[in-house]
């Protein structure tokens, strides 16, 4: 079996074992890393494949936790994985709502739009106070499949793992397919792509519906994982932290957005220890990664995998 | 509302704008001549600022050498930035500076902290507090101040790119390196040249603005309202980008007036979009003709 085959069962194996070996806030931990790589996924997509760069997936994000915690509170009946789907399509419909008017836009000005999303969709969760208790928070009830709530660190960790697992699948076969090698060529050139007959509207606006499916999924994992929303939570900052993700594992690449959103999030929980001296050694590693390693750890990584 | 009060507003919208008008400058003489945006700028000027006043704070400068002081700190540290981080990066895609950018955005905020705690400081005003009265209009003198303060820096700057040797090679780096570098012009000197330039920008947004909104580590965020200045009058577009300014700060003050104050947060950011939907390369940019 070659190499490429035995990484998938690896990485299976080790998010089946992981809650029996890890202490249990590793496996929160585990679990807000795979909410990080399924946003990373989502925004890697539109932002390595179709070159549109996004400032406002915390905004996505948002969109998505929210409506799953809501469900969950007046309609405590409905299973968990209907809960994300209703939380993916809704925020895929923000997306799509959002994306149409943004397709005259290129570069900074679409990134630009996108950051001012993020700020109108937490100031809309500040002003939708009655629905979202606004600053005050929102305490996520836990989850229930079929009757179950799922209400332990361990039950939280396999339904983010199971998701996390089908998107990352779904998203490396969609790079493959015909949309997938179209949104590739929208990034190399838009020109030469619609030249080639791609239709550059209608898959610049699927790659926004599908990263925001992706983020507002992520979201629905998101609240239950932390059980606790606040609109502050979901910044600019965050939204930086994921374009952070993307850059450093590499743009354009399933296995780089996997190995960012891991990389970004475990470095921000080990460096919690350093307090205030945190973003200083955060920043400082940023600005060594990119230096030493421009175009993501993925591009670094590549001669190792092509020798083996 | 009377009229008395509108242009009260206005003049204190315009002060803002032009402090947005001085940020979304600085961003674009940095994009124009290396085509990366400078997540950094925000800190930069908040970093200068902290070393203004803290130098005069130690010696007991008069305030005119604040000013000086500031720019001296904001000249240095753009270029020490541009010359040890971001030539190594000159490889590199823009994507990678830009990262670069943002670490270092958090590292200045991160020393800010360290060396002067994250609190709020006031900073001394260059202007007298009592207001100019014209007739029943009463006009703040800091608004005045900053107004004209960065006007004269904008006209500054118009006569250094339109009449200077120097600005004329940094516009025709600006338009196309390759054909700026056969004409004998360093390009490399030309990025140097303009990260000091922006960082002497934002040392003089700095201390203008200062008095009005308070020392902090937080300071910095001021950039992302230079940013969205900057997009609405057209990236790259140095009229732009002060009409941009203009535009936001006024808009921003007159909001509070008509609008629901939960709202007005989200005004600059709407009028944004709304502004990019109407013209997709803002108000006097143009879309870029690229070829294959």
């Amino acid at each position: 079996m070659s190499l490429r085959r035995v990484w998938p069962l690896v990485a299976l194996a080790a998010l089946a074992v992981w809650p029996w070996v890890a202490p249990r806030y590793f496996v929160f931990l585990a679990s807000l890393v795979l909410v990080n790589v399924v946003v990373a996924i989502g925004l890697n997509l539109l932002s390595g494949y179709t070159n549109q760069l996004s400032f406002g997936h915390a905004g996505f994000l948002a969109v998505g936790a929210y409506v799953a915690a809501l469900t969950t509170i007046h309609a405590p009946a409905v299973p968990v994985v209907v809960t994300l789907l209703i939380a993916g399509a809704f925020t895929a419909a923000v997306g799509l709502a959002f994306g149409v008017p943004c397709l005259r836009l290129g570069g900074l000005y679409l990134s630009m739009a996108t950051l001012a999303f993020g700020f109108v969709i937490t100031e809309a969760i500040l002003n939708l106070d009655t629905l979202t208790k606004g600053a005050d928070g929102l305490r996520v009830p836990a989850a229930r499949l079929g009757g179950w709530p799922l209400s332990s660190d361990t039950t939280r960790y396999y339904l983010t793992a199971v998701v996390a697992v089908l998107l990352v699948a779904a998203a490396v076969n969609l790079v493959r397919t015909r949309p997938g090698r179209a949104f590739l060529a929208l990034r190399e050139s838009e020109i030469a792509a619609q030249a080639s007959g791609i239709p550059v509207a209608l898959y610049k606006t699927a790659a926004f519906g599908v990263s925001a499916f992706y983020t507002g999924v992520a979201g629905g994992l998101f609240a239950f994982v932390v059980g606790f929303l606040s609109p502050d939570a979901f910044d600019v900052f965050l939204s930086v932290d994921f374009v952070v993700m993307i850059i450093v594992g590499g743009l354009g690449s399933v296995p780089g957005s996997i190995i960012g959103a891991a990389v970004v999030t475990v470095l921000y929980d080990w460096l919690a220890a350093f307090q205030n001296y945190r973003p200083l050694i955060f920043g400082t590693i940023l600005i060594a990664c990119m230096l030493f390693m421009p175009g993501g750890i993925v591009r670094a990584l590549e001669p190792l995998s092509r020798r083996t | 509302m009377t009229a008395a009060t509108i242009i009260h507003v206005v003049a204190s919208g315009l002060a803002t704008g032009a402090i947005y008008a001085l940020m979304a400058l600085s961003l674009v003489i940095i994009y124009n001549a290396t085509r990366t945006l400078n997540f950094a700028q925000g800190e930069m000027l908040m970093m200068s600022t902290f070393v203004a006043w803290a130098v005069q704070r130690a010696l007991g400068l008069p305030l005119v050498l604040t000013l000086v002081v500031a720019i001296v700190a904001g000249g240095v540290m753009a270029w020490l930035v541009e010359r040890t981080i971001i030539r190594r990066a000159i490889g590199g895609t823009h994507w990678d500076v830009l990262i670069i950018t943002v670490g270092l955005s958090l590292i200045l905020r991160a020393l800010a902290g360290l060396a002067w705690t994250h609190d709020e400081f006031p900073f001394p005003s260059f202007f007298p507090s009592a207001p100019i009265v014209l007739g029943p209009v009463r006009l703040a003198p800091v608004s005045v101040g900053i107004f004209g303060g960065s006007l004269a820096l904008m006209a500054a700057l118009w006569a250094l790119f339109r009449f200077t040797r120097l600005g004329r090679a940094m516009r025709a780096v600006a338009q196309n390196q390759r054909a700026a570098r056969l004409m004998g012009i360093s390009v490399e000197r030309m990025y140097s040249t303009s990260w000091v330039l922006a960082g002497v920008v934002g040392a003089v947004a700095g201390v203008l603005v200062a008095p009005v909104v308070f020392l902090s580590s937080k300071m910095g965020l001021i950039v992302i309202n230079g940013f969205t200045a900057a997009v609405i009058g057209g990236f790259g577009s140095m009229p732009g980008a002060v009409l941009g300014g203009m535009f936001l700060g006024v808009l921003e003050n007159l909001a509070p007036l008509y609008l629901p104050s939960g709202i007005r947060y989200s005004v600059p950011f709407v009028v944004l979009v709304a502004v990019l939907v109407v013209r997709p390369a803002g108000l006097v940019g143009r879309i870029e003709r690229r070829k294959v």
